[in-house]
């Protein structure tokens, strides 16, 4: 018996199964008005906060529906409850979301036709930007505490989303932060990105990202179909 | 973390090849990455060593291949070179498409056969 050495050449993307799961979910969310919108950020960038204003602005106007990622605990489920349906999703220790967890917790909710789907991720700059979520739009959260110079040191992050929204701008006076710096830097990385900017405990700036949603929902829903 | 579940789909992606092509061990895997695939050359490679251990891989050769990342304008379609992460075409400062170093992919799978000649078996 002789062993024979073979190679099989392959060249395909480790993630293209993910991918394209991703994409068909994507047109599926799309097909029934749906837009689902990714919402991520450091820890304590203030994503569950902006998702009660962005619910109490839209109280009987939209729908939407919340999935929220978190290691541990059902903190930020509880938080939004009150407001919206909402599924926590825990990871039990991962760095990010993957879509079979995603598909989980929609049909915890009973996969409910609303307009839109908000999945809140692990707070990380760095593992949830290399995962599709089959979301129409993804957005950073970057708060002013957190410094200006972030977009330079996570590219990949900021390179795949579609909008950067500012956040805890009433700290401004008291930090050393540029919003012009943090826009310039990010805009570099991602020519195209939507930059916005909210103080959402006071309500500053939720109904321009309101608008935006709306807005990024006719465009992009019309395209998908 | 996130090193290791990428291992788990790459190495669930090669055993699927070495049992298609009815192969006992796997001699190679390779690799490519880039500056935005999400992936630390380092850490991938010690993914590889635990996870690759008790499996048909646990004798290859991890071969990663780092490349550069690249880019083609969407208006004038130059291709070059992105440097600094800075994503504007150097010809005419138009929006860009990357076209190389944003994923990680499997490049090939070196294979093992185990081959029976015909004066053998008889």
């Amino acid at each position: 018996m002789t062993v024979i050495h073979q190679t099989i050449v392959v060249r395909r993307d480790v993630h293209a199964k993910a991918k394209a799961d991703a994409e068909a979910e994507r047109r599926r969310l799309a097909a029934r008005g749906t837009l689902a919108v990714n919402l991520l950020s450091s820890p304590g960038t203030g994503k569950t906060t902006l998702l009660e204003a962005t619910a109490r602005a839209w109280a009987g106007r939209y729908t939407m529906a919340v999935l929220v990622g978190d290691l541990e605990t059902d903190r930020d489920a509880q938080r939004l409850r009150r407001l919206v349906p909402t599924a926590q999703l825990t990871t039990g220790g991962a760095c990010h979301l993957e879509l079979p967890l995603v598909r989980r917790g929609l049909e915890a909710l009973g996969d409910p036709p609303v307009d839109f789907l908000f999945i809140e991720n692990v707070g990380n700059l760095v593992c949830p930007a290399s995962h599709d979520l089959a979301e129409h739009l993804r957005v950073v959260l970057v708060s002013v505490t957190e410094g200006d110079d972030k977009p330079g040191k996570y590219p990949k992050m900021f390179r795949t989303s579609q909008a950067m929204v500012v956040t805890k701008l009433d700290l401004l006076p008291h930090v050393p932060f540029s919003v012009d710096a943090v826009e310039a830097d990010a805009r570099r990385i991602q020519p195209a990105l939507r930059c916005l900017q909210v103080a959402a405990l006071g309500g500053q700036g939720i109904d321009h990202w309101c608008e935006y949603l709306v807005t990024e929902r006719e465009r992009r829903l019309a395209s998908q179909q | 973390m996130h090193e290791r579940s990428l291992m788990k789909a790459l190495l669930a992606q090669v055993d699927a090849i070495r049992v298609q092509h009815r192969a006992q061990k796997v001699s190679e895997v390779r690799v490519e990455v880039g500056p935005l695939s999400g992936v630390e050359p380092v850490q991938l490679a010690t993914a590889f060593e635990e996870m690759a251990l008790g499996t048909p891989c646990a004798t290859a050769a991890f071969i990663i291949d780092e490349v550069g990342l690249l880019a083609r304008c969407l208006d004038c379609h130059t291709e070059f070179e992105v440097v600094g992460f800075e994503f504007l075409c150097p010809e005419c400062a138009g929006q860009v498409q990357v076209i190389c170093g944003d994923s990680l992919q499997l490049i090939s799978v070196g294979l093992e056969l185990e081959h029976v000649a015909k004066e053998e078996t008889t």
